[in-house]
């Protein structure tokens, strides 16, 4: 047994050293695939984790009634803080809110003089967890702040929210469109790559069935090479992925988005990376199949 | 060792390729099969070694029913013939001795086992010091002798030559005529397709003639 896999594992090394244009060409074709695909889900997930800040913005102001005197509001402040959703809590008093608006008139603010600072009403400004940044986290927690509170009018940018939900809705439908497609045209390159070299080493696969070999004889060293050339393909991929995300995407990507300071590009986790090499492996061995099922006959 | 009842192949269209063959073919026989192009000697070779079924009729090798072989069958009944063929069908990048050793390796032999047939099987063709060559660096008449090493390294039951002599010249024919003998003394059955009538005149043997895929004459060899 162990003598057959030697055997087998020699083989396939061999033809790579005995074929190295068409071997190059394989695990390059796979490596430049994958990266294309990998490069593509890498700017996907980096711009969403973009807009996943921008929906830091997002919040909910309350407007009240009435009010509160300073006690109510601790409590009020310490009920709010308990709600699951929310991340932080800000009171604006009259006062407050009636310097803001000075300060946004700027040079206008003279307008405001001899009005009472009672005009404006004071309010909470509700931050809320990043899973309760969406449309149903809104909804919920305005639900629960109209049977709680004392409440005249709530605000949260339901306009920018239904615009951004659009944008994510858009991003993803775009990105499963053209990834799926990129995808698909790795493999075909992939396995019409494959299924070249095959060609070309057809009368190795007829000798070998004419000699007696089995259909397991004859395949099993060219899956090996094609597992051999997609692991080196993946890895090829992954270190190509690598070098042009520090020198060049996340140069694209920090000057196109305008990122915000503080935001860290993101790479392929440890797992992704593994999956990449593992996806190279797998392309590897299904171009190899699914060619030699047309080029063996016995 | 091989028999054939009402044997015919179509590949479409009316005429057939080989129709309505019937024979018999000892252990241990040499013989020839003869005809014009288009006779139907290759059809008739390819169906002995299951690269082509029958359309009707049975073929029975080493009792074994061919016509009905099952695809997983076929590599273990190639394990008991050895084909030649007129462009050797030889592998380019692989030295002679690899070339030899493929037909044992493909078999899942042992290394140590291959190694010595291998050796013995080259130097039985005379070309103990060709090892390491590439065929193309070969002559014609190298290259064939090759290519009967590797029919012959596995000791098959049965020879199958398709116009071996097709592209050498006469004294080089003869040569290979000689180890095809020499096998055949060892007990394999050999078939060697061809149009030269000189190899008949020169090795009498049995003569199978076939004329649009019908056996025309069956001509056994004169008597001592």
């Amino acid at each position: 047994m162990l003598d057959k896999i030697r055997y087998f594992i020699l083989r396939a090394l061999r033809n790579m050293r005995q074929w190295p244009l068409l071997c190059t060409a394989s695990i390059l074709t796979m490596a430049i695939a994958l990266a294309t695909v990998a490069t593509f889900f890498l700017v996907v997930v980096n711009i969403e984790q973009l807009a996943l800040r921008w929906t830091k913005e997002i919040q909910v102001i309350a407007y009240l009634e009435k009010i509160p005197d300073p006690q109510d509001l601790v409590t009020l402040t310490k009920k709010l803080k308990a709600m699951p959703e929310i991340e932080s809590v800000n009171y604006v008093s009259q006062t407050e809110a009636m310097q803001r608006f000075k300060k946004h008139l700027g040079a206008d603010a003279s307008l405001l003089e001899g009005v009472s600072r009672d005009l404006l009403p004071a309010s909470f400004e509700l931050g809320l967890r990043p899973e309760y940044r969406n449309q149903q986290g809104i909804n919920s927690v305005v639900e629960k702040l109209e049977n709680r509170l004392d409440i005249d009018d709530l605000r949260y940018g339901q306009k920018w929210l239904e615009r951004f939900n659009n944008f994510a809705h858009m991003l993803r439908i775009v990105s499963i469109i053209l990834g799926g497609f990129l995808l698909f045209a790795a493999l075909f390159i992939v396995s019409n790559t494959i299924k070249l070299t095959l060609y070309a080493r057809r009368d190795e696969l007829e000798i070998m069935a004419l000699v007696g070999a089995t259909m397991r004889f004859i395949k099993i060293p060219f899956l090996l090479e094609g597992a051999i050339q997609g692991l080196l393909g993946g890895v090829i991929s992954l270190a190509f992925l690598a070098l042009s995300f520090v020198f060049i995407l996340s140069r694209i990507l920090e000057s196109f988005w305008l990122t915000p300071a503080g935001f860290e590009l993101l790479f392929l986790t440890l797992n992704q990376q593994i999956i990449l090499v593992l996806s190279g492996v797998f392309l590897g061995v299904l171009g190899s199949l699914s060619s030699l099922r047309r080029f063996v006959r016995i | 060792m091989i028999q054939l009842y009402s044997v015919t192949k179509k590949y479409g269209g009316d005429s057939a390729a080989v129709n309505d063959l019937t024979l018999q073919i000892g252990k241990g026989e040499f013989l020839y099969i003869t005809g014009a192009s288009g006779a139907g000697k290759t059809t008739l070779l390819r169906m002995l070694y299951a690269a082509e079924k029958p359309t009707r009729g049975q073929i029975l090798i080493d009792r074994q029913n061919v016509s009905r072989i099952q695809s997983r069958q076929i590599p273990y009944l190639r394990r008991k013939i050895g084909v030649v063929f007129q462009d050797f069908k030889l592998l380019q990048s692989r030295t002679v001795y690899e070339n030899v050793a493929f037909a044992l390796e493909a078999q899942g032999k042992k290394r140590y086992e291959v190694s010595k047939k291998v050796y013995q099987a080259i130097k039985e063709v005379g070309l103990e010091h060709r090892l390491q060559r590439k065929p193309l660096e070969l002559s014609g008449g190298e290259q064939q002798r090759i290519a009967i090493a590797r029919a012959l390294v596995v000791d098959p039951l049965i020879l199958l030559a398709d116009e071996p002599s097709g592209n050498l010249d006469q004294e080089v024919t003869f040569e290979i005529m000689d180890l095809f003998k020499r096998a055949n003394a060892r007990g394999t059955t050999v078939l060697l397709a061809t149009h030269d009538h000189s190899l008949n005149q020169r090795f009498p043997r049995r003569v199978l003639t076939l004329d649009q895929g019908k056996l025309v004459g069956d001509q056994q060899p004169p008597q001592i």
